[in-house]
């Protein structure tokens, strides 16, 4: 059946609210997630997982036994040389964990002690689409649903007042980046109720939130009093419940109306807000102020908040591209963390950072002297996680000299995503619905709970 | 299912529960759900060798019949032990509830009888059942739905009243609502066939083929886009028309099916029977850079495998492609088998980015083809006028020779060259992308094997643009994208001489083949060694024209390369073959013809004809060229369509392990699995003979699958609720008996669509009124036994069509190129870039059916109101009723353009205001309101502001007009 027809009934409200899960299947560590996606494959090389011996290897060729045929992608298995490239960056170890962070992530690295650092994630796919699509969704062929739609459909929502799940884009300034797509944010076969809102920096923040010009407040709330009055005609005659929804639903529409403007307006930040997220924050769709409205829209209790920077896709031109992206993100990551914490919200919000696969070792097309760029690399990632129910100053997994296979604690993306269900108290082998006969799940029918990381 | 879903399934079968158990209907379902994961048809997985989907298995190991108490499936559901109990807790699973248990005992202690899975039995009509009122009964549809009825005691509704009768129906069968005078005219007939007059005159309409042919397009996956990534444009709109004209023709069903899945292997297959094939290149593609090609073109065989098993058979044989099915009796040995069937197409596992990929065919509309023949009428005609002109042509040409020759110094032009040619500077202003056809051409004395002629690009070898130059003294040419996939690289097998001067020329199609380039070394074609030919995707910087450099400084050109031109086309081998030749025309006149080689043959001619010819002659050649012009241009403008084809040899299929491209397992050959009928005696083992097989009678599967999509269009939902899975996990009908007289009426009647859409909505049952009671409400809320009408949701598509056709923007035009209605500005640019130009006029309001689709950033207007993404198969309708949907229908331009439209129709309407009202109550929702309702409308009048536009919206936002009644 549909859940149509619970919504009229009030102590089913919660259900309506799109929470399948009377209670969580464990204690809760985390309420809420927000998922800051860095997307094209920000290259770990260069950031996170320092590799000193590589200076030793550079311009020699990535020796055979390091490779043990890995499937290459198209753009460099035609390759003649694959020869090794260090980073062109430096490292330092960063507060007390001594976690290595390099020199692009200045106020990362000042809030190293508050991360944990994943160094061995590792993919199947080898291509943005079907790696993004695995990560988000759990499979690399589009139709499942996404991370959101399953936190939504699980969980529901804090708030009558917004939608459980929300996501917000922002392009790299370096130009377009990597395409994203609809499905990342989408319910696949849950009901599409359960799908991701877009909150954009043009136009209506939430489609077709605007009334147009020549609607005042009063007249919409007019028009709804009308409406519903005639909807209530409807419901005394036909007895449907869901018109009682319907009804319900254009009540929050109004209401969204009010408190989405109220959330997108920051005007009322003080000036120490935007010291902190820096000054691209008081500027609408940048990653910077995507993170401010991130903070925002924790407190007023949305489940699922995912941001999209693109960009990262450095095949060429690594040396430039990758430290504009950094001076994008750097800060205003760091500071939504920072920013959580004084408010008291970082332990129950878990804040998730990264790409969809690493960077290989070898460089990609033309090395010279000041240029390389390096391909996709699905062996090992790094991504970091903070707050909500994970450890702090804390890095797990290792790779070898290169930087290329994992030598230590590999964690697949199924086991990410079973972790960061783990952490709002789901058990992602639990989670489930049912569709062409068989009980689906975001972990599709893998996954271990990262048990290392949790506090 | 969640809790409450089982109560009410529960409830539904509680009347049954007090007759005997049914296996299939009572059991099976518990087993599946329950057991059969790890006791069922997965050889790999099964544990403790036990199989309880197999009868002689179940009852040799686990169930004695009669005797519960002795039986080890009965006893480890019921005992205390929980290391013992089955589904086990120690992973995690809860008990069987109690009914569940007291349903196996009673099944057990009956003697366990078993029972094929229902939807394998081919399907027979029943003998209708008796019922309490036979006057109620008009057709077999109301025996079995009053006979249900009369058990859960309940009573049908009263039949709805004629202009919510007349809504539902023009909805249902057009998707569009009844205009006032077609519901003037119903009211008004009170003949005892006034209702079935108007089914026929609906289902006549071209608008009925509208309305049924966008549920196909779902499940057949159709978009304007590829689907991943960059998500480039494909244009497929020639087979959607297809399907609307199936529809509109009411093509039956088996010949439907049988020109989709193989109308390219019909014998003399007709070009629409080629069009129809196109049904499975509707999947996506991917035109990622760098992606493994297998991979890709696995995937798109596996989709096309899956969506036959949705659509046609309601199998899920998905699960089935990485193990054998853990529920239904198909094994992965047999996904791969019905993978073979699709196999053997020459489409590539990376695509064009822009554009159908091969096969594509041309398929004009028959508007079109009657064009394209008046063109090549007219083509042959000044063909033959030329042919007639040739003896004059030469006595002509002889005249200027003469001419030429005596005047040798005279006035008249002594050179010639082809027309258009550019000399190269750096300064040239002439751009190729790599569609653009060209020639290159120079004179060039080399003194080393390798250097540049001529480049277009950056400057090393690998470099982004067009390159043509020497490589170990061949000719080559790259023209790239990025190196290492997407770029375009041959060269000559002949090498020039060193040291010599000599004429090289190039020239390029324009298609992206390596098979449309040329090269001539002194006017002479040389040939051509294809590298690389994988240019599916546009170039990117502008580079200068360089000569004699631009691969680095190891192609520095030695030796010396004079007058180097570039053309904008490329130029004939006759015209390459005057290149080289640096004659006067005065020069070659002189020579004798008898002794003049071809190219000076040619070189005299052409300038002759270009230059010097009488003026008839010019004229007469002017216009020829024009007509071949004009035919390939309009030739070229003719929409392609992407349809299968098959090799001539067959590509071999193997299993793949765990599903993946890389793992090839045990050959395979194509076949149809062992559960289901037997391939049919005499027909080809091949994709034709597969699609015979789908529509035979004895198929149990395909007639069942589809009739229950038409009851779930109607009704909402199916009578098997899961229609895409018909298997041991999909739902159990609740009226099996009326689904199989419904499957076999289908088949009997020759696979009519239109004949069982008329039986459903002629019945009794179609026709109840939809309102609900609290007590009906309590006992079936989702009007599963059909004790009242249908009362839905309309679909994403019926809500915008409906509003501009009650406003009267509605443009109707049937079939055509995809339209850009309004949507948000920047929704392209914040994810991929591309920029979306809604269409002006027309395009902005045409029918929902006709909207551009681009999977990856669908029409957010059709996604909020739960239409599926096109990216897969599907063919189940959802409805959810959110906030989004309140604010898209109060806020979307289109809505209200509908609004502003409506507000203009009445108020240029004589009479007061409320007149005014009542009659825009009446457009949008075919019936007049009641006094209550004209009073809330006139007081919201007042309050917005005397706005007609305002109570537009405001009636197109009521739930009445979203809701089929």
């Amino acid at each position: 059946m549909t859940r149509r027809h619970l919504l009229s009934i009030p102590f089913l409200r919660a259900a309506a609210m799109g929470a399948v899960l009377n209670k969580p299947h464990h204690t809760p560590r985390a309420k809420r997630v927000i998922y800051l996606f860095q997307s094209g494959g920000p290259s770990q090389m260069e950031l996170f997982d320092y590799k000193p011996r590589l200076r030793d290897f550079a311009n020699q060729e990535l020796p055979d036994s390091v490779r043990m045929g890995q499937r290459l992608t198209g753009m460099s298995a035609t390759q003649s040389t694959f020869p090794v490239v260090p980073s062109k960056f430096t490292f330092e170890q960063r507060g007390q964990s001594g976690a290595w962070v390099s020199e692009l992530l200045p106020h990362t690295a000042k809030i190293a002690d508050e991360l944990t650092f994943i160094k061995s994630l590792h993919t199947e796919a080898i291509n943005h689409d079907p790696a993004v699509t695995f990560l988000m969704t759990g499979s690399q062929i589009a139709g499942r649903p996404s991370m959101g739609a399953w936190l939504s459909y699980g969980l529901g929502a804090e708030t009558e007042d917004l939608p459980a799940f929300v996501v917000m884009i922002s392009p790299g300034q370096g130009g377009g980046g990597q395409p994203l797509y609809d499905r990342l944010w989408g319910s696949g076969f849950l009901p599409t109720r359960y799908q991701g809102v877009k909150f954009r920096s043009v136009g209506s923040p939430v489609l077709y939130l605007n009334n147009p010009p020549e609607y005042s407040r009063e007249d919409r709330r007019n028009y709804l009093d009308a409406l519903g009055q005639l909807n209530k005609i409807k419901l005394d005659q036909t007895g449907d419940p869901e018109i009682t929804t319907r009804i319900a639903q254009y009540e929050m529409a109004f209401r969204m109306q009010a408190s989405v403007p109220e959330l997108t307006d920051l005007s009322k930040e003080p000036q120490s807000t935007f010291d902190l997220y820096g000054p691209d924050a008081r500027k609408p769709g940048t990653f910077a102020a995507n993170c401010l409205l991130a903070r925002r829209l924790a407190e007023r209790g949305v489940r699922f908040i995912q941001l999209y920077h693109r960009d990262w896709d450095h095949h060429g031109g690594l040396p430039k591209g990758l430290p504009s992206r950094c001076r994008e993100t750097d800060q205003p990551a760091a500071a939504l963390v920072t920013d959580l914490k004084q408010r008291g919200m970082l332990d129950d919000t878990l804040v998730v950072w990264g790409g969809e696969f690493g960077r290989t070792v070898y460089c990609q097309g033309r090395l010279t002297k000041d240029d390389y760029g390096r391909d996709h690399h699905p062996r090992c990632f790094t991504v970091w996680l903070a707050g909500g129910g994970v450890k702090r100053g804390l890095t797990i997994g290792e790779t070898d000299d290169y930087g290329y296979n994992i030598t230590r604690d590999p964690i697949h993306v199924h086991d990410l995503q079973a972790t960061i269900l783990h952490t709002l108290g789901i058990d992602h082998t639990r989670l489930t619905y049912k569709y062409m006969g068989r009980y689906f799940r975001l972990t599709d029918v893998h996954g271990n709970v990262v048990k290392q990381v949790l506090a | 299912m969640t809790s409450s879903k089982r109560i009410i399934l529960a409830i539904l079968l509680a009347a049954a529960h007090a007759h005997a158990v049914e296996f299939n209907r009572d059991i099976r379902p518990i087993l599946s759900d329950r057991c059969f994961a790890c006791h069922g048809p997965d050889n790999a997985n099964r544990q403790a060798n036990l199989r309880l989907d197999v009868e002689s298995a179940a009852k040799a190991k686990a169930i004695l019949p009669g005797q519960p108490a002795q039986s080890p499936l009965y006893q480890r559901l019921i005992t205390e032990n929980k290391a013992l109990r089955m589904p086990p807790a120690y992973r995690g699973h809860d008990p069987l509830p109690s009914h569940q248990i007291a349903l196996i005992k009673q099944w057990i202690e009956a003697g366990a009888p078993w029972e094929k899975h229902w939807s394998f039995i081919t399907p027979q009509k029943s003998s209708l059942p008796a019922t309490s009122n036979p006057a109620w009964v008009r057709n077999p549809i109301d025996s079995f739905i009053l006979a249900r009825l009369d058990r859960e005691q309940l009573k049908p509704s009263p039949e709805a009243n004629k202009a919510t009768l007349l809504r539902r129906l023009t909805l249902d069968l057009t998707g569009l609502p009844p205009t006032p005078a077609e519901s003037e005219a119903f009211l008004n007939d009170s003949s005892p066939n006034a209702y079935e007059k108007q089914v026929d005159r609906l289902l006549h309409s071209p608008r009925y083929a509208e309305r049924m042919a966008i549920r196909w397009l779902e499940a057949a996956r159709y978009a304007d886009t590829n689907g991943y990534q960059s998500d480039g444009v494909r244009s497929m709109w020639r087979w959607r028309d297809w399907v609307l004209d199936a529809f509109r023709t009411n093509m039956p069903f088996d010949k439907f099916t049988v020109e989709q899945i193989a109308g390219d292997l019909l014998p003399n297959a007709t070009l629409s029977q080629k069009i129809a094939s196109g049904f499975h290149r509707n999947h996506r593609t991917n035109a990622e850079g760098g992606i493994v090609e297998e991979e890709f073109r696995s995937e798109y065989v596996a989709d096309r495998v899956e969506t036959t098993a949705t659509v046609w058979l309601g199998l899920t044989l998905g699960c089935t492609r990485c193990h054998d099915h853990k529920y239904d009796p198909f094994t992965q040995k047999e996904f791969y088998q019905l993978f073979a069937f699709f196999n053997n197409t020459p489409d590539r596992g990376l695509v064009y980015n822009f554009g159908n990929e091969e096969p594509h065919i041309p398929a004009p509309t028959a508007e079109q083809a009657a064009r394209l023949a008046e063109f090549d009428k007219i083509q042959h005609s000044r063909e033959s006028e030329w042919a007639r002109l040739q003896p004059a042509i030469a006595k002509e040409q002889r005249k200027f020779e003469k001419r030429t020759q005596i005047h040798r110094n005279s006035s008249l032009p002594q050179h010639w060259r082809p027309k258009d040619a550019h000399s190269v500077t750096p300064q040239l202003d002439v751009k190729f992308d790599y569609m653009d056809p060209f020639t290159f051409e120079a004179w060039i004395t080399p003194k080393a094997p390798n250097g540049v002629i001529l480049t277009k690009s950056e400057d090393y070898w690998e470099g982004e643009g067009h390159q043509f130059f020497l490589h170990e003294g061949k000719l080559r040419l790259h023209i790239t994208r990025r190196f290492t996939d997407i770029s375009l690289r041959l060269e000559t097998e002949t090498r020039v001489q060193l040291n010599q001067r000599q004429h090289v020329a190039i020239t390029y199609d324009g298609y992206r083949k390596g098979a449309g380039v040329h090269i001539y070394i002194d006017g002479k074609p040389q040939p051509i060694k294809i590298l690389f030919d994988e240019l599916t995707y546009p170039l990117g910087p502008k580079q200068p024209w360089r000569i004699g450099t631009g691969l680095g400084p190891k192609y520095e050109f030695q030796g010396t390369i004079t007058a180097p031109h570039v053309y904008k086309y490329a130029l004939t081998p006759e015209q390459v073959s005057t290149l080289p030749n640096e004659q006067t025309l005065g020069e070659l006149a002189a020579t004798k013809f008898a002794k003049r080689t071809q190219a000076q043959q040619n070189k005299l001619r052409l300038a002759f004809l270009d230059q010097h010819a009488p003026q008839h002659i010019k004229e007469a050649e002017a216009a020829l060229v024009k007509a071949r012009a004009e035919r390939r241009k309009y030739f070229e403008s003719i929409p392609t369509v992407m349809i299968m084809a098959d090799n001539p040899t067959p590509r071999e299929t193997h299993v793949l392990r765990r599903g993946a491209y890389d793992a090839p397992g045990e050959k395979v050959t194509a076949a149809v699995p062992a559960a289901l009928p037997a391939f049919l005696q005499n027909e080809p083992n091949n994709r034709l003979g597969l699609a015979r097989w789908l529509v035979d009678r004895r198929n149990p599967l395909t007639a069942r699958v589809t009739v229950n999509r038409y009851w779930q269009m109607l009704f909402g939902t199916g009578l098997v609720k899961t229609a895409e899975d018909f298997g041991a996990q999909g739902e159990w009908p609740i009226h099996q008996q009326l689904i199989d007289w419904l499957a076999v009426d289908f088949m009997e009647s020759g696979w009519d669509i239109r004949k069982i859409i008329r039986t459903i909505v002629t019945s009794n049952t179609y026709r109840q009124a939809s309102t609900v009671t609290p007590a009906l409400l309590q006992k079936d809320p989702e009007n599963r036994l059909h004790a009242r009408g249908p009362r839905i949701r309309l679909s994403a598509e019926m809500i915008r069509d409906q509003a501009l056709a009650a406003s009267g923007l509605l443009v109707e035009k049937f079939g055509g190129p995809s339209v850009k209605p309004y949507q948000p500005e920047g929704l392209w640019q914040e994810l991929s870039g591309g920029k979306y130009v809604p269409d002006t006029g027309e395009g902005l309001y045409r029918r929902s059916l006709y909207t551009y689709w681009k999977r990856t950033i669908a029409p957010p207007y059709m996604i909020n109101f739960d239409s599926p993404t096109r990216e897969t198969c599907y063919v189940r309708e959802t409805r959810t009723n959110t906030p989004l949907q309140a604010l898209n229908l109060m806020n979307d331009p289109t809505f209200l353009d509908a609004s502003k439209k409506l507000a203009e129709r009445v108020q240029n309407e004589p009479g007061a205001p409320r007149d005014r009202l009542q009659r825009a109550f009446q457009l949008i929702l075919g019936r007049p309101p009641q006094p209550a309702e004209l009073d809330v409308l006139q007081t919201a009048f007042h309050k917005l502001g005397e706005d007609y536009a305002k109570v537009a919206s405001l009636l197109l936002n009521l739930d009445e007009t979203v809701t089929k009644e």
